[in-house]
């Protein structure tokens, strides 16, 4: 193949412009060995939460209709009911992961900056190939990561539907990450043997010498690199501390408790005094309930089919046979808080609407519109002995914003389906 | 085969790997253009590329360029200089990460929404932010003030060496 052109060599593009001694295909290497893990757990976490929302039961699809527009609903599976926290743990883990991998994203990219001025720019059709591909795993990985950290601080100034963006992605982040693993990893195994997985981890600042590159690949090992103010053992800990600690201050929101103080600067990081402060997803205020609504003349209709079996009012369901139960709400951004609820089996409300031995059951909010106003349980959803229309928490009636009169509380479901201000149940 | 490779610049594996990921990335990015306006997504997809590769990266660069220039002198190397510039790297890099991560609750983008969300106020972020800063800082600061007597009595290697 002919030569292909070459840029001129100024600035960026000339072979001296990348001074630091410490970039290089070893650092590259664990860096990415380090962010791998974090970005795999991230990515299933991920997917297995849309898996948690069940789009394919009627109304809970979040995006779009059936088929591929819902997701690649490959899986078919169910999601469970046990143990109660598992969706908490999926995702405080997407969320924590996420964050974590963020300082090993950014140093990685330092390392390797300079391969993005490589010149010539094109070296084959192969090569030209390779770094289209490197276009879409670095502009959906920042696109994904973007769009999740702006998402969940509740600030939407995308212009385009989150849910969809952030799903759709990261599959182009992870089909373009899997061919890079593929392809680079002979330059991670030659870098480790040349340099020893660990070995430059151990060099003081007297040792801290340039990595030599290697032979044949065009990498970011400088060519006239300046006198070293860092360690290596210092870059990788620094990178590794701010992974942790970005991760710690995360994972307050989810373990909860008194380590919810810890995640000072996230979101749900707060929580008020009373048996209704712990953290709300949604005000009633943000939603438009007339406050009429959810007065004395509030009732809860069970429906079969199409059918009205039953209408009952706050003390009817409270003069029923009640359960109590420890559960999380647990939400898709990632926080997540335990609190002891009280209320009416769903069950048992399926059995007084005539239905037995329900397949589903619909549940509808007063809140209007939104995707979420309708939500569909599974099967083993309303079947679970701790599946209830709640009616109080922690001894206390519910707040107006954490679902009064009525909101469901069914084990290990995403938050937004323990639907709030419940104005009726449909069994089938 | 050996024409392949003299002409592609890879063997046929790599360009059937090549071709699949980029065929699923361009079908993944066409669902996401489904529901969307695709200007607005290619907008942000380049834009964050644009965001870190030649701004954010190159300016945090030029500023510890700039630190590394006033503190470390190539004609004035010591221990205590370096140290003193690498205290000054970690909090402002620690501060400045967190700055990024939480800048939508720092910054206050929506308060409204997140008033309406959550029944708090967002204005405390931006307060956090400054005394974790300010810790940063001062904690740092006052490491290397335990650290630079020592440092000052071992020599620095020079550069090169």
């Amino acid at each position: 193949m002919e030569r292909l052109p070459r840029l001129p060599a100024v600035g960026p593009f000339a072979a001296g412009f990348w001074r630091s001694p410490l970039r290089g295909p070893w650092l590259a290497s664990l860096l990415s060995s380090a962010l791998l893990p974090l970005v795999a757990v991230c990515a299933l976490t991920g997917f297995l939460s849309h898996l948690a929302y069940q789009p394919r039961l009627d109304s809970n699809a979040i995006f779009g209709g059936p088929g591929p527009g819902n997701g690649f609903d490959v899986f078919g599976l169910g999601w469970p009911t046990s143990p109660s926290w598992l969706y908490a743990a999926t995702q405080g883990l997407h969320v924590i992961t996420g964050m974590a991998a963020i300082p090993v994203l950014l140093a990685k990219l330092w390392t390797v900056i300079p391969k993005l001025f490589e010149n010539p720019p094109v070296r084959s059709l192969a090569h030209g190939l390779e770094r289209l591909s490197l276009v879409l795993l670095v502009g959906g990985g920042l696109f994904t990561f973007a769009t999740g950290v702006i998402n969940i601080q509740l600030w939407y100034p995308f212009g385009f539907p989150f849910v969809p963006a952030h799903y759709y992605g990261a599959i182009v982040f992870v089909a373009a990450l899997a061919l890079h693993v593929g392809l680079k990893l002979p330059v991670l195994l030659r870098a480790f043997r040349q340099q020893g997985v660990l070995r430059p981890l151990r060099e003081d600042l007297a040792h801290t010498r340039p990595e030599p590159g290697i032979p044949s690949e065009v990498t970011s090992a400088p060519t006239s690199a300046a006198a070293p103010t860092l360690t290596r053992r210092a870059l990788v800990g620094g990178v590794g501390a701010a992974a942790v600690g970005l991760g710690a201050i995360t994972a307050g929101q989810v373990v909860g408790g008194p380590a919810r103080e810890l995640a000072f600067l996230a979101p749900r990081g707060r929580t008020r005094p009373g048996p209704n402060g712990f953290p709300v997803n949604k005000t009633f205020a943000a939603v438009d309930i007339p406050r009429d609504r959810v007065g004395p003349d509030w009732r809860l209709r069970l429906i079969a089919g199409d059918e009205r079996r039953a209408v009952l009012d706050r003390p009817e369901l409270l003069r029923l046979p009640q359960v109590e139960a420890a559960l999380p709400i647990a939400c898709v951004e990632g926080w997540s808080t335990t609190q002891d609820w009280q209320g009416v089996r769903l069950l048992d409300l399926a059995r007084m609407a005539g239905v037995d031995d329900p397949e589903t059951a619909e549940v509808r909010s007063l809140q209007p519109g939104g995707p979420l106003s309708r939500v569909t349980l599974a099967r083993d959803q309303v079947h679970h002995p701790h599946a209830m229309l709640a009616l109080r928490v922690n001894g206390a009636d519910l707040s107006l914003d954490h679902g009064f009169p009525a909101r469901i509380m069914v084990p290990a479901i995403p938050g937004v389906h323990c639907t709030k201000w419940v104005k009726a149940l449909r069994f089938s | 085969m050996t024409a392949f490779r003299r002409q592609y610049g890879a063997g046929p594996v790599h360009l059937l790997a090549v071709t699949a990921s980029i065929a699923i990335a361009a079908y993944a990015l066409s669902r996401v253009f489904d529901g969307a306006d695709p200007m607005r997504v290619m907008l942000w997809m380049a834009g964050s590329i644009v965001a870190h590769d030649l701004v954010l990266l190159p300016l945090y660069a030029l500023l510890g360029a700039i630190a590394g220039g006033a503190l470390v002198p190539d004609a004035r190397r010591s221990r205590a200089r370096v140290a003193a510039l690498n205290h000054l790297r970690a909090a402002a890099l620690a501060s400045g990460l967190l700055l990024l991560v939480w800048f939508p609750l720092i910054a206050a983008e929506a308060p409204r929404t997140y008033m309406r969300s959550t029944g708090l106020d967002v204005g405390v972020y931006l307060e956090r932010w400054l005394l974790a800063s300010a810790v940063l800082f001062g904690g740092s600061a006052l490491l290397f003030a335990l650290r630079v007597r020592r440092l000052a009595r071992t020599p620095l290697p020079q550069s090169g060496s």
